[in-house]
């Protein structure tokens, strides 16, 4: 992990924060449409399952301090998601990454309300969003199409690969030897 | 599907304990208030001026889906307000015709007389004077030739001409017509002339007598003028003495001849008051105007 790797994951964090809470929350509704989360699986879908649950992770647990609801329930989601996306990662087409991140934003949006519920925390509710499910995930498909293409193009770029990309990619061919 | 290797699949576990020890902190007590305080004032500072740069393109985005329906929401409501202008204007013409009529009502009671409603159909020269109006009454109504015509406030003319369904009236304003008046204040007689939006001019028989500025001039006497008796004409409105001494005055009608609507035709046949108080009185309205 290079300082530029962290910068650039501090800034993708705050701006896709600030974005979500500003202009594609309020478009979106009531869908759960997720910037971070799409963000999340891109990032996931480009660089694998490692990196992919650090930065949910991260994304996760400051968007949860940010607000008002208890700490963790977004960092475990997106940790989730960012596995789950590592884990799906096919790095043939764009559409098909935008796919798997559609369905998975949708499905993690989902899992973070129930968490919610059982946590009893005001305004949760299940129903919602399973009711928006799928008008989320075609939000996050749609976002998907944009994020996808820029996160493979910066996450190629020489200062922002990862430390040990061939190593990865021989094991990633290995595995489908 | 890719597979995590052991390494991963620890961060992973290791990052889902922290992950439910921070929820379990939340949970229980106040641990994480202050940091949740601070995150969410720097994002708070932060979605301020993100706010002010991303508002405009929100807004436009927002009113896109409905853009459509608001050009016929707009289409709708321009409708709706000429509609509602319109049967605004109704009301208001209702309002005067109701007055109007009260006006006529009560004029009829006062006067002993039975009055015909009648509407202004047209303005206009015709029968050879300039001043006149045609009504929506005629012979069919019974208006006959020479009916005394009114306001209810003073005296607008007399018919000129009944047709089956219309009448021709000509106004006490048109110059060259004359009305045989009495001073109210002095009870002297005279001719009052008209002289179409000024009025008319008063010439007493008796040119000594003396005539005030707002003395009240009505019909009469009775018998000694083609119109009902008793109905107001106007007010002195100023008064000269020529050079060889006879006194003329100029009178504001009470009845503004451009201003017509509902008038109601007089009819003499059935009157009960043949006496020559005033025809109208007390008649709303009847003040000068």
């Amino acid at each position: 992990m290079t300082r530029s790797r962290v910068a650039a994951g501090a800034a993708v964090i705050v701006t896709s924060l600030l974005l979500q809470a500003t202009l594609i929350g309020p478009l979106t509704m009531p869908a759960a449409v997720s910037l971070p989360a799409v963000v999340v699986a891109a990032v996931a879908l480009v660089d694998g399952p490692a990196t992919g649950m650090s930065f949910g992770f991260s994304m996760g647990l400051i968007a949860d301090l940010g607000s008002s609801h208890p700490a963790g329930i977004l960092a475990l989601t997106w940790l989730g998601l960012g596995v789950l996306c590592g884990k799906a990662v096919d790095r043939r087409s764009v559409l098909g990454d935008a796919v798997t991140a559609g369905l998975l934003c949708a499905a993690a949006s989902v899992v973070a309300e129930i968490l919610l519920a059982i946590v009893h925390t005001s305004g949760a509710n299940v129903g919602h969003a399973l009711l928006y499910a799928v008008a989320a995930a075609l939000g996050d498909f749609i976002l998907a199409l944009a994020v996808v293409p820029v996160a493979r193009l910066l996450l190629h770029s020489e200062r922002l690969q990862a430390p040990h990309p061939v190593i990865t990619e021989l094991r990633f061919k290995a595995s489908h030897v | 599907m890719r597979r995590l290797t052991k390494r991963q699949r620890i961060a992973a576990t290791v990052l889902c304990v922290l992950a439910l020890s921070f929820l379990v902190l939340d949970l229980a007590g106040t641990g994480l208030r202050s940091a949740h305080g601070g995150v969410r004032g720097t994002l708070g500072a932060l979605y301020r001026g993100t706010d002010a740069a991303v508002g405009p393109v929100r807004e436009f985005f927002a009113g896109v889906p409905t853009a459509g329906s608001n050009r016929a929401k707009l289409e709708n409501l321009r409708h709706e307000n000429a509609v509602l202008r319109g049967q605004l204007a109704a009301a208001h013409a209702d309002a005067t015709t109701s007055s109007e009529l009260t006006r006529l009502q009560l004029a009829a009671t006062s006067g002993g007389h039975r009055i015909l409603p009648a509407r202004v159909i047209a303005l206009g020269p015709g029968e050879g004077f300039d001043w006149t109006v045609t009504v929506d009454v005629g012979t069919k109504d019974g208006v006959v030739v020479g009916q005394t015509v009114t306001d209810g406030a003073g005296l607008v003319g007399r018919v000129l001409h009944a047709d089956p369904a219309t009448a021709v009236v000509l106004l006490a304003a048109d110059p060259g017509s004359g009305v045989g008046v009495r001073d109210l204040r002095t009870g002297q007689v005279g001719v009052a002339t008209g002289e179409g939006l000024h009025g008319f001019e008063f010439a007493p028989i008796d040119s000594t007598a003396v005539i005030k500025v707002g003395d009240q001039l009505s019909t009469g006497p009775v018998g000694s003028t083609s119109y009902v008796a008793g109905l107001p004409v106007g007010v002195v409105s100023a008064v000269r003495v020529s050079a060889d001494g006879s006194t003329r005055a100029t009178v504001r009608p009470v009845v503004s001849p451009t201003s017509l609507d509902l008038l109601g035709v007089i009819d003499t046949a059935s009157t009960t008051n043949s006496t020559s108080r005033a025809a109208l009185q007390p008649a709303p309205g009847g003040a000068p105007r």
